[in-house]
């Protein structure tokens, strides 16, 4: 650890510099420092988040870290901007979500060179993954919505396909869903035996759509959750015995409640969670400086300690280690490890971003004909 | 005999390895350039797609629907009208499609024309950029064949170089497009060269490899069809997939009568050409409102063919039915493009039907791809003229040995019949159209190519008809020759007249009598556009020593002599021995 801590020392001399700020000892002099407002999603991912990345922003720049929740919706941003004062100075968002953000207008865009290069001394660019780079939004780790399934519910055999969520024959029993398009939509047209490669063109053709929302329809005893905490809980209970979700949850509810789930990583859906700064953010230089320090190696392989979310830079993904509570072998459980990602899709955000509404009105109406009150 | 044994000594020994790896390297560096242009293109085109609302991507990344109608009619139409205008460039007046790479290796005329290539490339990338239904991978064999004899020209290569050099090309573009590379090899061979030699084989190998390294780290797609471990078939399916290979046969012969139905259709229609396709192209826009997997090379339809239940039976009908009429339509209509991969899309949904029919009758469901993937290859082989390229595409895209068993029995029926019932391909039966025969191989068609005029000599001797036989007997003789032309005084043949029958006639006393009474020989005459295999043909009929060449006003041009007609066909035959059976 003592190169980290060396590493660190020297990110933190370079916060300084980029903040044209003497050092931390001069920041922490100074009598009243604003606390930088960070928009997150609350749960493990936040407390993850608080121990990677908060805390040791805070030690290092003595600006202190609030944490807001975040709706996954865009309609309070637009709200916020549009009153020229938004209440945050840093997004956590889905890189769909900043994409149409940015296109809208919502989002600063970041310079060029925001982030930080690999210790080694890789540039940026080559460092982080394909696209991680927006406009607006620097990527800053991929995770997953996958399928977990009881370990009880089906002796002598388990699911191996992504198929077999919708085989209600040989994995009988009631599964749960996301009540969105995306991702269901990918897994049913998937079933069919379609290449991923292809998914996206074939969901856009009418008869595409119509197959998915087919094998959607015919599903039995289908329970549909909207906040990311129910699919666990609903594993745990019992009250399903496969359901979508999201892999850090589903790895939360493995390790600290022993809950007997496993994950079927195939044709695990990977999206990009991304950093993005508000437009009219009241810190914006603040945020940058965040921004350059939780998206450097050091923090990026440190998050991956608590929560299993794949780095973005491959200097980080190198040096995915264990569990920091548990000890167990983190690499197994981050999305982007080969093992896992063998049958990964990548969800196609620029696909969705123009497409959403339309694909949403088809979903409600071949799903849920009686209300119109399905949000994505 | 001599000649050809003796051979080239630099055919041999260190300097023959040495010019034989000098076109093994020449090979793998057009296959490279062949290769990034295919990529290219079918970037190109998957760009021109998104962006003009054609590929269903696009379409449905589109939020106006009324304009998205809108652009369906238009852009089609307004690619026909790109493409006519792009047409009237080329000498022909239509775009250079596959038939004229094997025409140009048939006929050993190689050669092919860098402007016209690169205008009936442009031609195919508007047509499917636009979304007219044809096919891609006619354009990139074009294109890549383009290359080979360019690369062949510019470093003075001779004719069966040439040759060789532009079955790299295609080879390289179909190993690329198809990301196959021994479909590419087999292709060059059997469509292109149609003979197998070593000297050819090495160097084509190393282009489609280059295509192959060069579409596996730059064209990162998925595969044409995917298959994830397919059920066995019973036995008795086997049946079943010869008997799509028979019935195939007729689809492919109806897909092709289609094509060449609507070519003469047009032709008829009071539609100058450069705007026929701008009609096709409106026409094609306004039914794809209704079925829009009539638009462009139609990869989607072809995906959904191959899973169970995706369409139902009245369905596929009718999809085939249209695809089968887009596709004819805007071929006979002038669009630049392929015709295999409309074949492929045509093909997979008759599979489909078949697999459908069988499924409702015996309850067989979990073999459908297969009855897709035999549909598939018992249309497009017998299109192309590949049997063994179909079935190789099949096994490289698949990987799958079973799937390729069972396309094997579909190709075993369907290319025999159709080449029995249609021709060899379409690409034959378009050049038959223009007159160059394959039916009977190579040999022919070199002699069907090779022109009279070339081998015509001034040496005949030439008589007035009013000269008296007296004088006229001692003319031939004096030049060595037995026989003699009648031209009269404006130069036109009027008859052959022998030493003997002069004789004959001074002999009986008439010696002066004009030559114009002698018994005339019967001899046929000749253009100066024969061929030399017509002139072979007339060698059966004629006894004397040369054959007189006059054009269409019958006006007397030279002679042809039967010992140079036979020193022709014997060149003729050494230089494809050679270039056939050669080694390096």
């Amino acid at each position: 650890m003592a190169r980290g801590k060396r590493g660190l020392g020297r990110l933190v001399l370079i916060l300084g510099l980029a903040l044209g700020s003497a050092g931390p000892g001069a920041t922490r002099s100074e009598p009243v420092v604003e606390p930088l407002t960070v928009l997150s999603w609350g749960g493990a991912y936040e407390r993850a988040q608080a121990r990677a990345l908060f805390a040791p922003f805070t030690e290092a720049t003595g600006i202190p870290v609030r944490v807001a929740r975040y709706d996954g919706g865009l309609s309070a941003l637009r709200a916020a901007v549009a009153e020229r004062d938004p209440p945050w100075d840093v997004l956590d968002m889905t890189r769909s979500q900043a994409m149409a953000a940015c296109d809208e207008g919502l989002l600063e865009p970041l310079p060029a060179d925001i982030a930080a290069p690999a210790p080694d001394g890789t540039p940026a660019e080559e460092d982080f993954i394909d696209e991680a780079f927006g406009p607006c939004s620097l990527t800053h780790s991929v995770f997953a919505t996958v399928v977990a399934y009881r370990t009880d519910a089906f002796p002598g055999r388990r699911p191996t396909r992504i198929a077999d969520l919708f085989d209600q024959r040989r994995f009988p029993g009631p599964r749960a869903l996301q009540r969105t398009p995306s991702v269901n939509l990918e897994w049913a047209l998937l079933s069919y035996g379609v290449p991923r490669q292809e998914l996206y063109r074939l969901l856009s053709t009418r008869r595409g759509l119509s197959l998915a929302l087919e094998r959607l329809a015919g599903l039995e005893d289908l329970r549909w959750w909207e906040a990311g905490s129910a699919p666990p809980e609903l594993l745990i209970q019992g009250e399903v015995v496969m359901a979508s979700g999201y892999n850090g949850r589903f790895f939360d509810a493995m390790v600290n409640r022993d809950a007997p789930i496993a994950i079927l990583w195939d044709g695990q859906v990977q999206e990009h969670e991304t950093w993005a700064i508000p437009r009219h953010a009241p810190h914006p230089e603040a945020a940058r400086a965040f921004i350059r320090f939780a998206t450097a190696t050091e923090r990026q392989a440190a998050l991956t300690r608590y929560i299993p979310y794949g780095p973005s830079r491959h200097s980080a993904a190198r040096r995915v280690a264990t569990h920091a509570d548990t000890g167990l072998d983190m690499r197994l459980h981050i999305p982007t490890h080969p093992l896992n990602a063998e049958r990964a899709v990548t969800k196609d955000e620029a696909w969705y971003a123009r497409t959403r509404e339309r694909i949403g009105d088809y979903f409600r109406a071949a799903l849920f004909p009686d209300d119109a009150t399905t949000t994505d | 005999m001599t000649r050809a044994d003796a051979g080239d000594p630099s055919h041999h020994g260190a300097r023959g390895v040495v010019r034989f790896l000098g076109l093994v390297v020449l090979g793998a560096v057009i296959g490279g350039l062949a290769a990034l242009a295919a990529v290219t293109f079918v970037a190109a085109v998957l760009w021109l797609n998104d962006l003009l609302l054609v590929s269903p991507r696009g379409r449905m990344m589109f939020a106006h629907p009324e304009w998205l109608a809108v652009a369906t009619v238009l852009v089609p139409a307004a690619g026909g009208l790109v493409v006519g205008q792009l047409h009237r460039a080329i000498p022909e007046r239509r775009p250079h499609t596959p038939a004229d790479v094997i025409a140009a290796v048939q006929t050993r005329r190689g050669r092919l024309p860098p402007k016209a290539g690169a205008l009936s490339a442009l031609s195919g990338l508007v047509s499917l950029g636009a979304g007219a239904s044809v096919g891609q991978y006619g354009p990139l064999v074009h294109m890549g064949a383009s290359l080979g004899s360019a690369g062949a020209r510019l470093l003075r290569l001779g004719r069966s170089e040439d040759n060789i050099t532009i079955a790299c090309g295609v080879s390289a573009a179909i190993a690329t497009a198809f990301n196959a590379p021994l479909a590419g090899i087999v292709f060059a061979h059997e469509v292109v060269l149609r003979h197998y030699a070593l000297r050819a084989f090495a160097p084509v190998a190393a282009a489609a490899l280059v295509g192959h390294v060069i579409a596996t780290n730059v064209l990162a797609r998925g595969a044409l069809f995917h298959v994830a471990d397919p059920a066995l078939p019973r036995p008795w399916e086997f049946a079943a997939f010869l008997a799509i290979g028979g019935v195939g046969a007729l689809v492919a012969g109806a897909y092709m009568r289609a094509i060449l139905g609507v070519g003469r259709l047009a032709r008829r229609l009071p539609v100058a050409a450069p705007w026929r396709p701008a009609l096709a192209g409106a026409t094609l826009g306004v039914v794809a409102l209704w079925v829009p997997d009539i638009l462009g090379m139609g990869q989607e339809t072809l995906r959904f063919a191959t899973i169970a239940g995706a369409f139902g039976s009245v369905e596929l009908v009718v999809v085939l039915a249209l695809k089968l009429a887009a596709t004819a339509l805007c071929l006979g209509m002038g669009f630049g493009g392929g015709v295999f991969s409309p074949a492929l899309v045509i093909g997979t949904l008759f599979g489909a039907l078949c697999g459908t029919l069988v499924a409702t009758l015996t309850g067989a469901q979990d073999t459908f791809v297969f009855y897709a993937i035999c549909g598939m290859v018992a249309v497009t082989a017998p299109v192309i003229g590949a049997p063994l390229t179909s079935l190789l595409i099949v096994f490289e895209l698949t990987g799958s040995y079973a799937l390729t068993t069972a396309a094997l029995a579909s190709v075993t029926l369907a290319s025999p019949i159709a080449a029995q019932l249609f021709g060899r391909s379409l690409f034959d039966i378009q050049l038959a159209g223009r007159g160059l025969d394959l039916s009977s191989g190579r040999g022919r068609a070199v002699l069907e190519d090779a022109r009279l005029a070339d081998l015509m000599s001034r040496e005949g001797v030439t008589l007035r008809p009013e000269t008296p036989v007296d004088e006229a007997v001692v003319t031939p003789g004096g030049a060595g020759h037995g026989e003699a032309y009648v031209v009269d005084a404006t130069g036109r043949y009027r008859a052959s007249v022998t030493l003997a029958d002069l004789e004959v006639m001074r002999e009986e006393g008439r010696g002066d009598h004009p030559v114009s009474g002698c018994p005339r020989t019967p001899r046929p005459v000749l253009g100066p556009d024969a061929s030399v295999w017509e002139a072979m043909r007339h060698l059966q009929e004629v006894t004397g020593e040369a054959i007189a060449v006059v054009d269409e006003d019958d006006v007397f041009l030279g002679v042809v002599f039967e010992a140079t007609i036979a020193q022709a066909f014997l060149r003729y035959s050494d230089e494809l021995r050679r270039e056939e059976h050669g080694t390096g």
